[in-house]
């Protein structure tokens, strides 16, 4: 490849709808995945993601709606693996074939040199297992196999499902600042996950999913937008509502916790307003940030909306 | 490039088969089941089973050696070849594998091509294992019986090629097996409990009934057509009609579970 950057693929969803019997799994879907960046896809478990995922590799077919890539849908692009490398559950390889056989029985059907096989596993850190069985790897490094097959065909495209499932801290770290080094060089690169915080330092844009409707695209930082509180706690509650009345701050409330959470002031202005009437205060904190609370609360009622970390088993949806 | 060509297919599918140690397993147990047949068929041939049983046809006769080569060879191997076939599709579905292998080739056709090209070179490999196996063995019989190897046979030549071609189509009979039912343990069982159980008394059934002429294009009967050409005892049809019906059932059980799964949703 020249120094010359290619031309970025856009990835298009256009009212996707998808029927299993009479249970609507995807529902009237449309959004775009733009190149250069790293697109969050994000959603409870259950709420279509993986479906969706599936539809645009033409593994599934739509009941309607179109999904194309670079305008054309994968059933009819020339060089498949070439234009979009796939990382789908960790589960589909053969326990009994080694890494290294498992990229090269892929390299050999897409027509490319299967040496490429090893520096694919070299770019994943698993050359020294390479040819080991994977029978015998962890979910992490079945994860790492996964993205390595998703590699294989230098493709423009990434669409990887939940791929950090089941790596340590340190393995998300380094898949982090791999997609932003692949998005940095002009790919569109599509990760889903359930979890917020695990591509919340990654990605750029979301697409956020709820019982297979788009509950909200764009910029992440745009998911926290919402007015930040400040935490209160005090064995005086009554005596501080009145306090702050009188500096024009309003309360919502006991959080579960116990403490009352002020809208509309800064953690300065609290503290004055209860130093000035004499409240005596226990804590006094700024929210936090709220990304994981608004994504909860979009995606609230959905099939499964408390995110558990997942322990082992490759997540369908 | 354009859209994965089944050239790089069959690649693909030898590298499948090659990676993992199912085929050879598969093989060892052909080799041994067929050197059972073949010693068994060339320790009793010509011997009074006693108790009133008709008497097999001597070593010294053209039909017993041609049975000790070439059909000892297929009966021991083909049904292990069935199974390889019948894997070649379902173990993809078992180990979820077929999502790399549709991602890599989208038309859904093109695999199925070439997993049958590519088995039918693994059933020649088979049959050829096979038969080298009835030669050593039932070789090792007859001459310690006494008797001439009989490679001069008249046919013989003809039936142990033939043989090898049976039992390669018995492994696309198997790819086309595996199309339509994708569960690899039913697909196994239905296989066997149709060649081992229902067959035979179908064509029990229809040979009571007179119906020789339908019995003969079932799969097992089809296949001693192919194998026994100059089989003068029982009316079967012509070797190369017999293969042609073998080749028939793969084809159409292949193309029945293209049309039922070229769309399903994979997940």
């Amino acid at each position: 490849m020249g120094r010359m950057m290619p031309e970025g693929i856009q990835v298009d969803v256009v009212g996707l709808t998808k029927m299993f019997g009479t249970f609507k799994a995807v529902d009237d879907l449309t959004f775009s995945v733009q190149p250069g960046m790293v697109t969050g896809f994000l959603g409870p478990n259950g709420a279509g993601k993986t479906t969706t995922l599936r539809c645009l590799l033409g593994l599934i077919t739509p009941t309607a709606g179109t999904t194309t890539i670079g305008g054309r849908a994968y059933r009819d692009l020339a060089d498949p693996i070439g234009t979009v490398g796939a990382a789908l559950e960790a589960a589909s390889f053969h326990p009994g074939r080694s890494a290294r056989a498992h990229l090269e029985v892929m390299a050999l059907g897409a027509g490319l040199d299967p040496a490429v096989a090893g520096d694919k596993l070299a770019q994943v850190g698993l050359s020294e297992v390479g040819d080991k069985r994977v029978s015998g790897f962890s979910l992490g490094m079945r994860q790492r196999l996964g993205l390595a097959a998703a590699l294989l065909g230098d493709p423009r495209v990434l669409i990887l499902d939940e791929p950090a499932n089941g790596l340590d801290p340190a393995g998300i770290v380094w898949l982090r600042s791999f997609l932003r080094a692949l998005a940095a060089e002009g790919r569109t690169i599509l990760v889903s996950s359930h979890v917020l915080s695990e591509v919340q330092q990654t990605v750029d844009d979301v697409v956020v999913l709820s019982r297979g409707r788009l509950v909200n695209q764009g910029k992440l930082a745009d998911l926290d937008s919402g007015p930040r509180g400040v935490l209160v706690r005090t064995p005086e509650p009554e005596k501080l509502r009145d306090a702050l009345a009188g500096e024009a701050l309003s309360t919502e409330g006991e959080a579960e916790d116990g403490r009352i959470r002020v809208v509309g002031g800064t953690p300065e202005q609290v503290g004055h307003a209860a130093f000035v009437h004499g409240v005596e205060l226990h804590e006094l904190v700024a929210e936090a940030s709220d990304l994981e609370k608004t994504f909860l609360l979009m995606t609230e009622g959905a099939v499964d909306s408390v995110p558990v970390a997942d322990l082992g088993g490759a997540t369908t949806s | 490039m354009s859209n994965t060509s089944v050239t790089a297919l069959v690649r693909s599918e030898f590298k499948k088969i090659s990676s993992t140690r199912l085929w050879w397993g598969l093989l060892v147990g052909a080799v041994v089941f067929t050197a059972f047949q073949a010693g068994f068929t060339t320790a009793f041939a010509g011997v009074d089973p006693g108790a009133g049983q008709p008497t097999s046809p001597g070593l010294d006769t053209d039909e017993a050696i041609r049975s000790a080569y070439g059909f000892a060879a297929f009966s021991g191997t083909y049904i292990f070849a069935l199974i390889l076939g019948i894997t070649g599709v379902t173990g993809e579905y078992r180990y979820q594998t077929i999502t790399p292998t549709f991602l890599v080739s989208p038309r859904r056709s093109r695999v199925i091509t070439a997993k049958m090209l590519a088995h039918l070179v693994m059933g020649v490999v088979y049959g050829v294992v096979g038969l080298v196996t009835a030669l050593a063995v039932s070789g090792i019989v007859i001459k310690i019986r006494g008797f001439d190897l009989g490679y001069g046979t008249e046919g013989l030549w003809t039936s142990m090629a033939l043989a090898v071609l049976a039992i390669a189509i018995w492994t696309l009979l198997g790819i086309g097996i595996g199309t339509l039912i994708r569960n690899q343990i039913v697909a196994i069982l239905v296989a066997i409990f149709i060649t081992f159980l229902i067959e035979p008394l179908a064509s029990f059934g229809l040979s009571a009934a007179d119906l020789d002429t339908v019995a003969n294009f079932l799969p097992t009967t089809a296949s001693s057509a192919l194998i026994e050409p100059a089989n003068t005892f029982v009316d079967y049809l012509d070797w190369w009609a017999g293969g042609l019906v073998l080749m028939g059932y793969a084809l159409v059980l292949a193309g029945l579970g293209l049309l039922l799964n070229i769309r399903r949703d994979v997940s």
